[in-house]
């Protein structure tokens, strides 16, 4: 009993007066994801890489937008977002305070607008992450003619894309070499994906 | 599956079955130098389970079943034991079950230790385990359809739950002693109830009899989870929340087993900074379950400094991984963040605080007249009921056996640190306390060491490739025993098959013996020293055989009852 008295008189006040001052956190806490939306260009790379899918995006194309969406009700502040983004839109704060009065508090969204394929007019990328890669291939010196080049490729739509590069295969040996039963399949392919691309349903 | 592996612990157990049942040991296949799996015919299983538990010193780690339709066209059982006598390692007993004739023959008629495991799988897969006594659900909810397994591939979506099958619960407590079986009223219990854990004492008197508790209110449906939508790299942080209290080592286990599987060299250094954080969890918890012990016996203000001083075990862990809990530390292949100078200065300053701190408390603690009065004698577990069912931890090492998987299957950077695995012989709830009383020194030795010795070096490997149907298991040791993780890789970056074992699954079948001839004034203390997550067990009802009444203690009545012992509720 003497013993417990005396390391209760020698402990003293061990009750820190949080909320009213600021509690200590170590420099290195994992605390409330903060999103900047200015940096951030809708790449999906933080999307993936949630475990707890508080992370999502949405595509609309007939409006040309794209909907980055976060919930904090989800969110496990495992900071595998911060990790993966190349823009540091996203990071980890101090902040552990995370009560809300409504729901709707939780949500946080920015919308993005798309760029359009040269090609076939449908929405795909973000126009941001387009200007963000050929911002990057500028600063790595490469020069204005091939960069137009790239734009050209960049703006064009991954099935339009794969449409060219099987239309060049085809002026190569590799397919006008291919015995009649292959061609045909690969001819059967080509015109499968024309109506994929634009959304249509697939003939039985 | 064999070639990576080249030396092969449990070939003495295997050589042994073969020597005895002969054309019933049909294959071996070591998945890592100390886990091998053999498939014996499904006839056989009971035999060849029973000879390795009791005839060379197997303790049951964990049952996997497995829907391997698309595999072999079979479903598949995996009894893993973990052999602590000679030859060390996980031997682990495999037996295809027909798909058209889902059933197989029960081992819980010669290992008890089984029983959980085979209700669980007759639940979750609709293998009938032929012979077993015991014919209630384990898992399920009493108003879960009679033919919807959730396990099964394809069975149901994750998201969805179905209607309810039965009206009310249909659930019967059994009392093995007298043997009469008490009706259950609806009682406390109402079936949409979300009360987690429900007990049932069948009392003489003040006297408990025998006890029967029902679990798994709460069950979150992890293994499903992981399976259907996550990837294998982010079944991690949901490992992470398997507890709210030792969920980093469940991550650990769980990492280790991809590992194995996939045959990862994990950096030393990676090893050594999960072994400080699942010490570091293991210390807190322990000293947790000291200050909850405090509690019980009605020494509150010995439960506030416990309390105090933990918080720098727990100041330990944010400043090692950014988080007092769920410290998103692993991936597969090493660890997320490193340990720098400063870190590392300021863990060995609070170490050092820590152990002065803990010294004085439990110089306190021990002078207590009143722990040693209320804890010696109690909640007494006979070391053969605790031979026969595998508990793990500080309930089975307050029994007499050294049981600690970090020192039985070393991982991580187990192999070399300073454990000290302190056995009891009183086999009470004293034997308990003590237990953690001295694990929470150690661990404070451990950590040091770890720290100090702390090799050089990256801290992750990536860039492994990830290999279908291949399988391991991962063990750490928890703060209440060993968590096992078996896990089978599937296509797509996802686990074809993921099951986890913590130890409170292991040490809940003995608690009944636990009761035993106590007092119902002790039942909260007895619970409370296998240190489950005790805000589950929020009520219970009491049935007196002989005046067959049944009355229903609220858990705040019962334990002012136990510290102050007087103005029974029961009188
Ligand atoms: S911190 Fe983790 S859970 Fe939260 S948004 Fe980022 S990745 Fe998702
Ligand atoms: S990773 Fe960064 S840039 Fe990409 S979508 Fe997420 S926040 Fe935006």
């Amino acid at each position: 009993m003497f013993k417990l008295l005396r390391e209760i008189v020698k402990t003293g006040d061990v009750t820190t007066r949080y909320p009213k001052k600021p509690f200590p956190i170590s420099p290195n806490f994992r605390g409330r994801v903060e999103y900047d939306p200015l940096r951030c260009m809708a790449c999906a790379a933080c999307t993936i890489a949630c475990p707890a899918n508080a992370l999502s995006m949405v595509t609309d194309p007939a409006a040309g937008k794209r909907t980055w969406m976060f919930n904090y009700g989800r969110c496990v502040v495992c900071a595998r977002c911060e990790e993966v983004c190349p823009t540091e839109a996203i990071v980890l704060s101090g902040q552990f305070e995370l009560a809300v009065r409504a729901k709707s508090d939780l949500m946080v969204t920015a919308e993005f607008s798309l760029v359009t394929c040269r090609q076939c007019d449908t929405p795909f990328a973000p126009k941001k992450e387009v200007d963000y890669a050929m911002a990057l291939l500028e600063r790595a010196g490469v020069n204005p003619h091939d960069l137009e080049l790239r734009r050209v490729q960049y703006e064009t739509c991954p099935e339009c894309r794969r449409l060219n590069d099987f239309a060049r295969l085809r002026e190569t040996r590799l397919v006008s070499g291919l015995d009649a039963p292959a061609a045909a399949l690969v001819a059967d392919l080509v015109s499968h994906m024309a109506p994929l691309r634009s959304g249509a349903e697939l003939e039985p | 599956m064999n070639d990576h592996v080249t030396i092969r612990r449990g070939q003495s157990h295997l050589d042994a079955i073969r020597l005895q049942y002969g054309a019933a040991i049909e294959d071996a296949e070591w998945q890592t130098e100390n886990q091998v799996t053999v498939t014996v015919a499904l006839a056989s299983l009971p035999e060849v389970v029973e000879t390795l538990y009791y005839g060379r010193e197997g303790w049951l780690a964990t049952i996997v079943a497995n829907d391997e339709r698309q595999l072999n066209g079979h479903y598949a059982l995996y009894y893993i034991l973990s052999m602590e006598g000679a030859d060390r390692c996980f031997f682990v007993v495999r037996a295809l079950v027909p798909a058209h004739k889902p059933e197989f023959p029960s081992v819980t008629p010669r290992v008890p230790a089984v029983v959980w495991g085979e209700r669980e799988v007759r639940d979750m897969f609709g293998l009938e385990p032929v012979g077993l006594p015991d014919q209630r659900r384990l898992v399920l909810p009493d108003d879960w359809p009679d033919d919807l397994y959730p396990l099964r591939k394809g069975a149901m979506d994750y998201r969805t739950r179905p209607m309810p099958a039965a009206p009310a619960e249909t659930y019967t407590f059994i009392n093995e002693k007298t043997k009469t079986s008490t009706e259950v009223p609806l009682g406390p219990l109402h079936i949409t109830s979300d009360e987690p854990a429900h007990f049932r004492l069948f009392v003489d008197g003040e006297r408990i009899i025998d006890a029967d508790y029902r679990l798994f209110y709460v069950h979150r449906g992890m293994e499903k989870l992981a399976e259907t939508r996550m990837s294998y790299n982010e079944v991690n942080f949901l490992t992470d929340r398997i507890c709210g209290i030792c969920g980093f080592t469940h991550s650990f286990a769980y990492s280790s087993a991809v590992e194995r599987a996939l045959g990862i060299d994990v950096p030393e250094r990676a090893q050594f900074i999960r072994s400080v954080a699942g010490e570091v969890e293991r210390l807190h918890s322990n000293l947790l379950n000291v200050g909850l012990a405090c509690h019980f016996i009605g020494f509150d203000s010995g439960f506030m400094q416990v309390f105090r001083v933990r918080e720098k075990a727990m100041t330990i862990a944010e400043v090692l991984t950014g988080a007092r809990k769920t410290y998103a530390l692993t991936l597969v292949g090493g660890v997320r963040r490193d340990i720098h100078k400063a870190e590392r200065l300021r863990i060995l300053e609070l170490v050092a605080e820590l152990r002065r701190d803990v010294a004085d408390i439990l110089d306190i603690l021990m002078s207590t007249a009143n722990l040693e009065a209320r804890t010696r004698g109690v909640g007494r577990l006979d070391p053969k009921i605790a031979r026969d069912f595998s508990p793990s931890g500080a309930v089975v090492r307050g029994s007499g056996f050294a049981r600690d998987t970090r020192t039985m299957h070393p991982y991580g950077a187990y192999a070399n640190a300073p454990v000290v695995v302190h056995t009891e012989q009183g086999c009470d709830v004293l034997s308990r306390v003590l237990v953690r009383v001295e694990d929470v020194q150690n661990s404070l030795d451990i950590i040091e060491y770890l720290i100090d010795k702390m090799p050089e070096g990256p801290v992750l490997v990536e860039g492994f490739s990830y290999i279908p149907q291949r399988f391991a298991i991962g063990n750490t040791e928890a703060p209440r025993g060993d968590d096992i993780h078996w896990v089978m890789l599937g296509d797509n970056q996802k686990l074809y098959r993921w099951r986890c074992r913590a130890p409170t699954y292991a040490n809940w079948p003995v608690l009944r013996y636990m009761f035993r001839d106590n007092s119902v004034a002790d039942a909260p203390l007895i619970v409370a020293s296998i240190d489950p997550c005790y805000s589950c067990c929020d009520r219970m009802t009491v049935v007196d055989v002989r005046k067959e009444t049944t009355t229903v203690v609220p858990m705040k009545e019962l334990e002012r009852w136990g510290r102050e012992r007087k103005d029974s509720p029961l009188a």
